[in-house]
């Protein structure tokens, strides 16, 4: 990966301290982390708006900042675009005038041809000549995108460019914005707190916990390799358990939980290789548990790797699809206080199966569906 | 009316108009200052600015005579130098009129800055405006209801100012006597008449400002 942004930066607040380093490649960057991770933060230091005690910003290895050079390029030279949270749109200004307002020292006829230009590639000719209040979300949205984009800047912030909408507009915008995006074919780095928008958003996700960076990967090795317990929780991800490893190579590893021996993937890319006896963290995929049908003979161990058996002890209908809360047949304590294991089914599969009436059930976990993380 | 009084509307006129005038020159830089700067000492520029609200006018008045009198202490330098001094002229009437309705204007306007979205003001910043220009260009006419809503209550202030005013300018007819003061002239000497004209003139001027200020402020809000 090439580098096209480069982020070091230290800033103590009262009760707060800002410490990231992370790089990013071209399209989107995500910052995902809940609020008050410093996210925003990061993208007022990113445009000049606000000065790190200590690091370097560089942007098409250009120096933005560099607190041992003694680098700071004031906000109105970084050609950094910034659409704000709730967009602050200039309320003053009507569309065409907050589109111009970043090209003032062109000259009139050029800057009135840009304009126009912005206008009609964000499909907002129609609304020049109106105010702000005047427009719908998905309006404004792309009001601040053209404002911010109007000047070419080397690189777009987007503070939580979603969270003003409501959820229906919601996902329509992301889409926009996506084709925005790529159609501009512009880097951007894109703050939010939501995993989905993350994930639809960004083609690397950088993830924010207290000011520190927990981990930043493409968002297709995020998914199935978080790189720690605070990764995962942070991710919502489910069924997050501890075992004991048994035997540990390049591509398997086998650990004990619950009484069982299971087997799972090593990662692919790093792979991990803890010691026996050592305690394991790792989670399992609810949509990845495969219940196994009573009424087809001949289960066996070949066709069905890592073969458990469990009682359903809570449901919850989820509209298209059913959670379901499983208790392993074995004793002990359950892994996640009255439960085991959740697992998600199909509606339709809940109905033909009959699980509203049949509780006990053998199911099976491909070893891709076990997610081995490094560190405890 | 006597020439006195219509000469003394005149006159507080002219001082409330420059006590005006001034306000917007210093203190509206000084709001936003307050609003938006951190600086060194700057709780005790706002304590200062503030201070004209609460103490009694002949008390800012006095602090205006060692400030600025003959023998003060920017007026002796002065008046060694130049032989001229500010007190007992018009201009006396118009610093204690401005630095009376200063506190008035300056906390209308802070409030009125406070209330604009910063956000507003960083994207500006993104857009290559300076920090004056986005002031002219953002901050400003997104504040202009409550600064006009300060400008009317300053000038309000200024039109009737009488202890600040009496302390540094005194009370010469034609040359510093405003309208407050040239009523209590005529109370003193019993030109009840004279003094009933100007309060009637000085109520209604008085209602139309504040019927101004009301409507901006609404309009604010």
């Amino acid at each position: 990966m090439t580098s096209r942004l480069e982020v070091a930066i230290r800033k103590s607040l009262p009760g707060f301290t800002l410490d990231v380093e992370w790089s990013a490649g071209d399209g989107v960057a995500a910052l995902f982390g809940p609020s008050g991770a410093g996210k925003t933060l990061t993208l007022q230091c990113l445009a000049g708006l606000v000065r790190p005690d200590a690091g370097r910003i560089v942007v098409d290895a250009q120096v933005l900042f560099d607190s041992v050079a003694g680098i700071d390029v004031p906000p109105q030279r970084r050609r950094v675009g910034y659409v704000f949270q709730g967009y602050a749109l200039f309320p003053h200004l009507t569309v065409r005038g907050n589109v111009g307002f970043g090209l003032r020292d062109r000259g009139r006829v050029e800057r009135r041809r840009r304009e126009d230009e912005v206008l009609a590639r964000l499909g907002l000719e129609a609304f020049a000549e109106r105010y702000p209040r005047e427009l719908s979300g998905g309006q404004r949205q792309r009001a601040a995108l053209g404002r911010a984009l109007a000047t070419d800047p080397a690189l777009l912030l987007l503070d939580e460019p979603l969270s003003a909408l409501d959820l229906p507009l919601r996902q329509a915008l992301r889409d926009e914005l996506l084709g925005i995006l790529a159609g501009w074919g512009i880097a951007a780095v894109l703050v939010t707190h939501d995993l989905t928008e993350a994930y639809q958003l960004g083609d690397r996700i950088v993830v924010y916990e207290e000011g520190r960076v927990i981990q930043a990967a493409p968002r297709a090795e995020l998914l199935s390799q978080p790189s720690s317990r605070s990764v995962a929780r942070i991710m919502g991800i489910r069924n997050l358990v501890q075992g004991v490893t048994l035997k540990a190579t390049a591509d398997r590893i086998q650990l004990r939980w619950r009484g069982q021996v299971l087997e799972a993937v090593n990662s692919p890319t790093r792979s991990y290789l803890p010691a026996p006896d050592r305690p394991l963290s790792f989670f399992i995929r609810p949509e990845y548990v495969r219940l196994i049908r009573k009424d087809r003979a001949g289960v066996d161990g070949a066709h069905h790797m890592n073969l458990m058996s469990g009682t359903v002890v809570r449901e919850v209908d989820l509209g298209t699809s059913w959670t379901l809360f499983l208790r392993l047949d074995e004793p002990g304590t359950p892994a996640q206080g009255d439960y085991d294991l959740e697992l998600e089914v199909p509606r339709l599969v809940y109905e033909i199966l009959e699980i509203e009436r049949d509780r006990h059930w053998q199911f099976s976990l491909h070893r891709g569906a076990i997610h081995v993380l490094p560190s405890a | 009316m006597s020439p006195d009084s219509i000469s003394a509307l005149r006159l507080s006129l002219q001082v409330a108009v420059a006590a005006t005038a001034l306000n917007a020159l210093v203190g509206i830089p000084i709001a936003y200052a307050l609003a938006r700067r951190r600086f060194w000492g700057k709780s005790l520029v706002d304590l200062l600015v503030t201070l004209p609200l609460i103490l009694p006018p002949t008390v800012v008045g006095y602090y205006l005579i060692v400030l600025l009198g003959r023998r003060g202490l920017l007026g002796a330098p002065l008046y060694n130098a130049t032989g001229w001094t500010v007190a007992f002229t018009w201009y006396a009437a118009v610093i204690a009129a401005t630095v009376m309705a200063l506190p008035l204007l300056v906390r209308t306007v802070r409030a009125a800055i406070d209330s604009v979205d910063r956000d507003l003001e960083r994207a500006a910043y993104t857009l290559g405006r300076s920090e004056l220009r986005t002031v002219l260009e953002v901050t400003l006419p997104l504040a202009r209801n409550g600064i006009l809503a300060g400008l009317v209550l300053a000038f309000a202030r200024a039109l009737g100012e009488f202890g600040a005013t009496l302390m540094l300018a005194g009370n010469i007819p034609g040359r510093t006597a405003t309208v407050p003061l040239s009523i209590y002239t005529a109370v003193q000497t019993g030109e009840s008449g004279e003094a009933l004209a100007l309060v009637v003139v000085l109520t209604a001027l008085s209602c139309v400002v504040l019927i101004a200020a009301n409507r901006l402020g609404a309009r604010t809000a």
